[in-house]
């Protein structure tokens, strides 16, 4: 049968951004897929080479409008490490926990689109978001803003954290548990979803680390990779949590793996809760008094992001970057997909390219 | 590691055998005389990095594909010669993959001018 060639996006609902997809394919198996990225590029690396360190967090929140404070923590973090300022210790704990329900708000707002883009119509997204805007609202008052907060200064936050910060955060972790919990009775009870879902998108192990991609993604593939294990930072190292993972490497995987990650950073919130003393200073520099001299020594850091693994490889001058150049995990993500849709079928590409969870903003910086 | 451009398949290889088998990043930094291309790779056994760093001219860049050992190399490679100007020997041209314009000028070489001139300046 002769080859069709059909155009997907860039304006597309399932493509969840501007993305373009050129799909080949034989009646309907897929037989490649080309993405088309880019529409979004607006030079973000070459746009922060040119401004002063503390006016770029708001240029890296951009990248990723469903988890900035992760990305703003990643660079904070490494004009941290180029200046040699030290996080101070309670800013550390609220880092954690403010970055684990940015992480439980990213992954539900991808859960409740994802579970539209298989079939679970419009139930799961009105829960996720009822939960999602509960998150938004606590870092909204901890940072003055709902979306893009700015709050990460170095060597700490802008503002001391409300009063009762830390009974509404365990307040928010039981609520959030609760409800999470109850998100696999409208899957893996739906023969849809299951069938949508299961043996759908493989990504085999060696596939999974010949392509670079990590988070989710790589884990789902059944390994064991986290930079919070790993290289941990801030007070990963003295909380316990698991790693989850899957062993086939499929959509339904990938959901398991994002829903398990949900309940784990629950319980890191708790621990860190926990540990966290009542008192003590947690405001950093103000971005007036900065004048950093950082060392020109290149500096290497990375996060695990909700998406996967960030890192950014900085070249710093006295008070600007020379070079910043910042690895997107969704960028390698996305390069897999070919990969995962080979021979699929027409309509499971798009379960596929859901379950990698893409932002493009991030993804063409 | 600093090696010579000539020997990056040679040293790629070997580093794949001693198991970093995960490529996390291929970028470059304008040194303005010259250019510094930087691998990033990982062992996901061993839990370690290993940073590859090597020199090319600025005039008329070329250097060897990594695709033959990561597949990961496929995208930065085609970010890399289009911000750079880089030459990837062994890979055909393709278009452009986040450029939408003629890409005539190499976008994050020190040379190329980031604002209109007629901005005020920081």
């Amino acid at each position: 049968m002769a080859i069709m060639r059909l155009n997907v996006g860039p304006i597309h609902p399932s493509t969840h951004g501007v993305l373009r997809l050129v799909v080949d394919v034989d009646g309907d198996t897929v037989k490649s897929v080309e993405p088309h990225i880019g529409f979004l590029h607006r030079g973000v690396e070459k746009l922060m080479e040119n401004r002063m360190y503390m006016q770029s967090p708001s240029y890296v929140e951009k990248l990723d409008y469903v988890a900035p404070l992760s990305w703003d923590d990643l660079y904070v973090a490494a004009v941290e490490q180029a200046t040699g300022i030290l996080c101070k210790e309670r800013a550390q704990f609220a880092r954690v926990v403010l970055l684990e329900f940015q992480r439980i708000a990213s992954h539900l707002l991808w859960l409740g689109t994802f579970a539209n883009d298989v079939g679970q119509l419009f139930t799961l997204f009105m829960w996720c978001f009822r939960e999602r805007a509960m998150i938004l609202k606590l870092l909204e008052d901890v940072s003055g803003s709902r979306m893009f907060y700015v709050n990460l200064r170095l060597g700490g936050l802008y503002q001391d954290l409300p009063s009762d910060f830390k009974d509404r955060a365990y307040k928010l972790a039981d609520y959030l548990e609760g409800k999470i919990v109850e998100y696999p009775d409208v899957l893996d009870e739906n023969p849809i979803f299951l069938e949508r879902t299961k043996g759908i998108g493989v990504l085999g192990k060696e596939d999974a680390i010949n392509y670079g991609v990590s988070g989710p993604v790589l884990r789902a593939s059944g390994i064991e990779e986290d930079t919070r294990k790993s290289n941990p930072y801030y007070t990963y190292g003295r909380i316990k949590f698991r790693i989850p993972t899957g062993n086939r490497g499929d959509s339904y995987d990938r959901y398991k793996v994002r829903y398990e990650e949900m309940l784990q950073s629950i319980r890191i919130i708790r621990e860190t809760l926990d540990l966290m003393p009542d008192k003590g200073d947690v405001i950093g520099l103000p971005i007036k008094l900065i004048g950093p001299n950082a060392k020109p020594a290149p500096v290497m850091i990375s996060r695990e992001l909700p998406r996967g693994e960030g890192m950014i490889y900085m070249i710093p001058d006295k008070q600007k970057p020379y070079r910043i150049s910042m690895r997107s995990p969704a960028f390698v993500n996305l390069a897999a997909l070919p990969k995962m849709s080979e021979n699929c079928k027409f309509a499971d590409l798009f379960p596929t390219l859901g379950s990698i969870d893409i932002v493009l903003a991030e993804l063409d910086r | 590691m600093e090696i010579q451009s000539e020997a990056l398949a040679r040293t790629l290889e070997g580093l794949k055998t001693k198991g970093f088998d995960y490529l996390k990043k291929i970028t470059a930094v304008d040194r303005v005389d010259h250019l510094e291309v930087v691998y990033i790779l990982y062992s996901t056994i061993n839990n370690e990095h290993e940073i590859v760093l090597t020199q090319l001219p600025s005039e008329n860049p070329e250097i060897g594909t990594a695709m033959k050992f990561y597949k990961a190399a496929d995208w930065y490679e085609r970010e890399l010669s289009e911000m750079f100007g880089i030459k990837i020997k062994g890979r055909k041209a393709k278009r452009l993959l986040l450029e939408k314009w003629n890409g005539a000028e190499a976008p994050l070489r020190k040379s190329f001018e980031w604002a209109n001139p007629n901005y005020k300046k920081l």
